[in-house]
């Protein structure tokens, strides 16, 4: 596996959207008949998609609120705090 | 967006304090997320989000108008999540997220639309995976993969809220990504 460096490098780089259209060529030229490489690559993609998909998460009901109540009381105007 | 942002910091500056409330409006969700992401735990999430904030509202005067508000404040709570991380015993976050009752705390808090069951199961499986092998990962990793695959923030940007070179940021993400591949070829 000899390949497993140099092309990991560029397996990366694709992901990064950072390939030059040599290095493109070169890697789709090598996936083709490399099975580990394309393995790789593979499962990279799906790892990158799975963590994608995770859902967004929103803050929790009364956040806004309960900085606002944490803040340093205002010390020039009416304090409407408790 | 960034002109709005820019107007309530200069009221918030001129003593509005409550000016500051669209601010955490505007990013509660954002902040919020990554402290989730980070610590796993929802408890501890609102703790440092909030946190985040008022450190935010302590410092706005060294904030630098010219860049990016966003990007100062997910420094802010990067920063407070990875301390609060550091301060942890090595096994906690582990165990943590596993418990009963944040699991509920979690799962309540994600904006689901309407499913079906079986598919809501699949969806929760998954985000628990997620959620797992993400807490798996060393701090400095999980940091760069939840800013990139998370928030969907550039290199770039990454690199200004973590004050670190974008080739750290790269090879960060990098690792990141490998040792998730192999969990989940493990798994």
């Amino acid at each position: 596996m000899a390949c497993k460096n140099e092309y990991s490098i560029l397996i990366h780089k694709y992901l990064d959207e950072e390939m030059t259209l040599l290095e493109k060529k070169k890697l789709e030229n090598h996936i083709i008949k490399c099975k580990d490489c394309e393995g790789h690559m593979r499962e990279l993609r799906k790892t990158v998609a799975i963590v994608q998909s995770a859902s967004h998460i929103e803050a929790p009901i009364n956040f806004t609120e309960s900085v606002m109540n944490k803040l340093p009381k205002e010390t020039n105007t009416n304090r409407w705090k408790t | 967006m960034d002109a709005v942002v820019k107007k309530i910091i200069k009221e918030v500056k001129k003593g509005d304090q409550q000016a500051f409330s669209e601010l955490v409006e505007l990013y509660k969700d954002k902040v919020y997320q990554v402290a989730y992401r980070m610590l796993g735990n929802s408890h501890e999430a609102q703790d440092i989000a909030q946190e985040a904030f008022l450190r935010a509202y302590t410092n706005l005067d060294s904030y630098d108008v010219n860049r990016k508000f966003s990007t100062w404040l997910f420094r802010i709570a990067t920063n407070l999540a990875i301390d609060r991380i550091r301060k942890k015993k090595p096994d906690f976050h582990l165990e943590d997220h596993v418990a009963g009752t944040e699991d509920l705390n979690y799962y309540s808090q994600i904006a689901t639309e309407e499913e079906l069951p079986e598919e809501q199961v699949v969806k929760f499986e998954m985000q628990e995976w997620v959620q797992k092998e993400i807490m798996m990962l060393p701090p400095k990793y999980r940091s760069a993969i939840i800013l990139k695959y998370m928030e969907d923030l550039s290199l770039k940007e990454i690199s200004e809220i973590l004050k670190l070179p974008v080739a750290t940021v790269k090879t960060r993400i990098h690792r990141g990504r490998e040792a998730l591949r192999k969990r989940l070829r493990d798994s």
